[in-house]
């Protein structure tokens, strides 16, 4: 049987994806000619290797307690002020790392707030959290507020009639977990761990800051090295492709382990949750929620110290280099979601309609690989690819969104790929036996239930987009300032107060866009 | 939306093309992001350069020294640069591999240089000494030497960057090594107990230590002057060290495949002419290559003069910086 049909866009997307990290491994690989030498892996890499994944891994396994405790809560909860909590959720994870080092010495240092109520409260000992409470502090600060706000949304998806029979048939608090919550976990929890895996894999300037010493260095310090110091490109390359090795093994292995259920069909209202009245889980649930609001708190609020120095830093350059982060943002973030969205329904036609769950799994690990190739080597490959063709002091421009967008996906990918399932198991069945197909289909049957969604994911990749400050290093220039080149600028200037103004610049704009992302993947469908 | 970034590519494509429609020859140079910002001296030299060339400059920034040159590596023979201005000594060997740079035909005299200069490719634009800067108000008593610093087991906490990825960081690991040679690693390992951390570059620690995490930081004599001239404050010191302090010297060159080459080498000689020299201090903080004929702003006049410049060739560097970092780690991360 031999038909000719063109291959689904997913397919493409992947292509393209697979093309773009390939092409930029080989560009970097053989840059000096012919194959480089395979570094050994001698003592120092080995080190090197089981620090980062010790850490990221202790770093995930505390951001997803801490994260699904506060979810877990907060779905039972509601106080007032909830909305602003909620959208200050998903600000923490894009801030630039130098505004989170900052923020956690200004709550944990020598003479942080910390410090000061201990001597206050009349303690003379000191402490320092050098080493790996301060990674740990770093990390679980910008990640579990993340886990919170992605598993929320997750426990939003309950089906109304779910709650219903629950409260009917009486289920205890226990019996709520096992048949309703943990469903939705089981089917989050890769995702979200995969992600985290791979941010505190790459961590770097928080983990040397933090570290206290070059025993707790990651890998990306070693390629940065190879790259800036060395200028050693073809050693770049090899170490890039162990840290893809490592996370995507991860990460496939994780979605192979726990493979997602089925949705109901069903439609969503607000419901009030039957176990909000257990006693027992009111205690817990306030213990959580405070015990996260000591944590969290602090470290938000002293990014607000940067308010008093907002005045000084409120010029033509500012607006400027705000006019080009919201332009590349928005450029990303359309990148991010046309690719998130291409990948999403060729894993759910793998997965629904050809009835391989393995297939599908590789299409949800692909844009863990974006991730998990390091930004530097991700950049330096393409441009050596993008200068074959163009010309290269544009690179910048091209390089900028299509790099951010590109890092955008696994996470736009995860607002879109669950929402895809569902339309696809509430109407497929109606839309096949309508012969809806390709656009019609997408049109008619997807973009009701996606559009909300994916918004947000756009929202989202937008915030990711505005805090990065990765490639800018290498591709800035006068014509082509973001507020985190600002920042930095203002930083090696010895303006370090101007530096935290623009740094809580950033922060709002990611805590509105993170509201208004809330508010798109929070309303009814 | 998607309209809105189409019309905004389209104005960013109609900007290129009017910026070549310019009649006037272009220089490009590339620097590093601090230089060209808002408090740098590109601009004031721009536009003074601009006043007699009859040319337009443009400034290409990368963060900071090392990824100038990673840059510039990945674009080989295409790259838009006419001239580069903000490399360092550290760095000399692996720019020259790189092929890129041409004689700068630059009459290069009368330096303020504590070292003499005979560079044909690169011409010093400023300089400065590393050295461990600390607020007197919370360290009256600061070391008198390396020495002194390294082995008092009481001694002042120290926040440095790591010499992997920071150009500082390397400053101190050469630093170390002219004063202990053989013995650096166990002086990194007396050292080791009162080393706050080692940063990713000098902003972190720098900012650290002003936070007070640290008693010293590793920074340069004329970071004083900053907080003198900028924030009219007088507590913050450099260190004077019995051994001498390490040189920092900064570059620039230009391209061998500049369209411009006559355009590029007049501007290599305006480099060391007073126009230049005299933006650098107050916004560089640095000393200028060339002191102008008016001298050095006072708040420079106040800082540590040390008695002895440190320094190995850029040859030296290139050898010995793979066995030197091993050795530091060896000592310190255990």
């Amino acid at each position: 049987m031999t038909t000719l049909k063109l291959p689904h866009p997913g397919s493409l997307a992947a292509l393209a994806i697979l093309g773009l990290v390939a092409g930029g491994f080989i560009a970097l690989a053989s840059f000096d000619g012919g194959a480089p030498p395979l570094p050994s892996i001698g003592p120092y890499l080995g080190r090197v290797l089981a620090f980062t994944v010790g850490q990221a891994a202790l770093s995930t396994l505390l951001s997803l307690a801490l994260g699904i405790g506060l979810a877990l809560a907060l779905a039972r909860r509601s106080f007032p002020g909830r909305g602003v909590v909620l959208a200050a959720l998903s600000t923490t994870m894009v801030m630039p790392t130098i505004v989170a080092v900052f923020a956690v010495f200004a709550v944990y240092g020598r003479s942080g707030w910390f410090a000061e109520l201990l001597a206050f409260l009349g303690w003379k000992g000191s402490f320092s959290i050098f080493g790996y409470p301060g990674i740990l502090i770093a990390h679980v600060f910008l990640n579990a507020p993340f886990v919170a706000r992605i598993t929320l949304d997750g426990l939003n998806q309950i089906p109304t009639e779910h709650w219903r029979l629950a409260a009917a048939f009486g289920f205890t608090p226990g019996q709520i977990f096992r048949h309703l919550d943990w469903p939705v976990l089981r089917a989050e929890l890769p995702g979200i761990a995969g992600l985290i895996f791979l941010m505190c894999f790459k961590s770097f300037a928080i983990v040397l800051a933090l570290g206290g010493g070059p025993s707790r260095s990651t890998l990306e310090v070693a390629i940065f090295e190879a790259l800036k110091v060395d200028l050693d490109f073809g050693r770049v390359a090899w170490l890039a492709l162990i840290q893809l090795a490592i996370c995507l093994s991860l990460t496939t292995l994780m979605h192979w382990a726990f493979t997602r259920p089925p949705v109901g069909h069903t439609i969503r209202s607000l419901v009030r949750r039957p176990d909000a009245k257990n006693r027992r889980l009111m205690l817990v649930d306030a213990v959580v929620l405070a015990a996260g609001a000591l944590f969290l708190a602090p470290l938000a609020l002293s990014v607000l110290t940067g308010l008093r120095n907002i005045p000084d830093v409120v010029d033509a350059d500012l607006l400027r280099a705000f006019g080009t982060s919201m332009t590349i943002a928005m450029a990303a973030a359309f990148i991010a979601c046309v690719l998130a969205v291409a990948l999403a329904s060729a894993a759910r036609r793998r997965r629904l309609v050809l009835r391989s769950p393995r297939m599908a799994a590789l299409y949800d690990v692909l844009p863990d690989a974006l991730l998990a190739m390091p930004p530097f080597a991700l950049t330096a490959g393409l441009f050596l690819l993008i200068q074959r063709f163009g010309d290269p002091s544009a690179a910048g421009f091209i390089l900028l969104p299509l790099i951010n967008g590109l890092a955008a996906v696994p996470f736009t990918y995860r607002y879109v790929a669950p929402r895809l399932l569902t339309a696809e198991e509430r109407y497929g069945r109606v839309a096949a036996s309508l012969g809806l197909a390709g656009w019609s289909k997408f049109t008619i049957m997807d973009w009701p239930v996606l559009k909300r969604p994916l918004a947000a994911g756009f929202a989202l990749a937008m915030a990711l987009s505005f805090g990065d400050f990765g490639i800018i290093a290498l591709f800035g220039g006068t014509e082509l300032v973001t507020l985190p080149y600002l920042l930095y600028e203002r930083l090696g200037a010895y303006r370090l107060d101007e530096a935290s103004a623009v740094g809580l610049v950033i922060v709002l704009v990611a805590f509105l866009l993170s509201h208004l992302s809330g508010r798109w993947s929070d309303a009814r469908d | 939306m998607l309209r809105r970034i189409l019309l905004t590519l389209a104005s960013l494509g109609l900007a290129a093309g009017l910026a070549q429609a310019q009649t006037k020859p272009t220089l490009t140079i590339y620097t590093y992001s601090s230089f060209a910002g808002k408090y740098g001296p590109a601009k004031t030299i721009e536009e003074r350069f601009e006043a007699t060339c009859n040319c337009e400059l443009t400034w290409v920034t990368a963060e900071d020294a090392g990824s100038l040159l990673g840059r510039l590596r990945l674009e080989g023979q295409n790259t838009k640069a006419d001239a580069v201005v903000g490399l360092d000594m550290n760095l000399v060997a692996e720019a020259k591999a790189l092929n890129l740079f041409a004689p700068h035909g630059a009459e290069v005299k009368d330096l303020s240089l504590p070292i003499a200069w005979k560079d044909d490719t690169f011409i010093p634009f400023d300089w400065g000494y590393y050295a461990f800067v600390y607020d007197a108000n919370k360290l009256p008593n600061p070391p008198k030497s390396l020495k002194e610093l390294v082995d008092n087991p009481n001694g002042p906490k120290v926040v440095l960057q790591d010499p992997r990825t920071s150009a500082p960081g390397l400053g101190l690991l050469l630093w170390m090594q002219q004063v202990y040679g053989e013995k650096a690693g166990e002086a990194w390992g007396r050292l080791k107990p009162r080393i706050v951390t080692f940063t990713k570059g000098w902003s972190e620690a720098y900012g650290l230590f002003l936070k007070g995490e640290a008693d010293m930081v590793m920074s340069y004599t004329t970071s004083p002057a900053y907080h003198v001239v900028a924030e009219k404050k007088s507590n913050y010191k450099a260190a004077a060290f019995a051994e001498g302090h390490y040189l920092h010297v900064e570059l620039a060159g230009m391209t061998r495949t500049t369209k411009e080459p006559e355009l590029a080498k007049k501007f290599m000689a305006f480099i060391l002419s007073e126009p230049f020299q005299s933006a650098i201090p107050e916004t560089n903080w640095m000393y200028p290559a060339k002191t102008p004929a008016a001298g050095v702003p006072v708040a420079f006049k106040d800082l540590v003069q040390p008695e002895k410049a440190l320094l190995f060739t850029p040859e030296e560097v290139q050898q010995n910086r793979r066995a030197f970092t091993d050795a530091w780690l060896n000592a310190t991360a255990r």
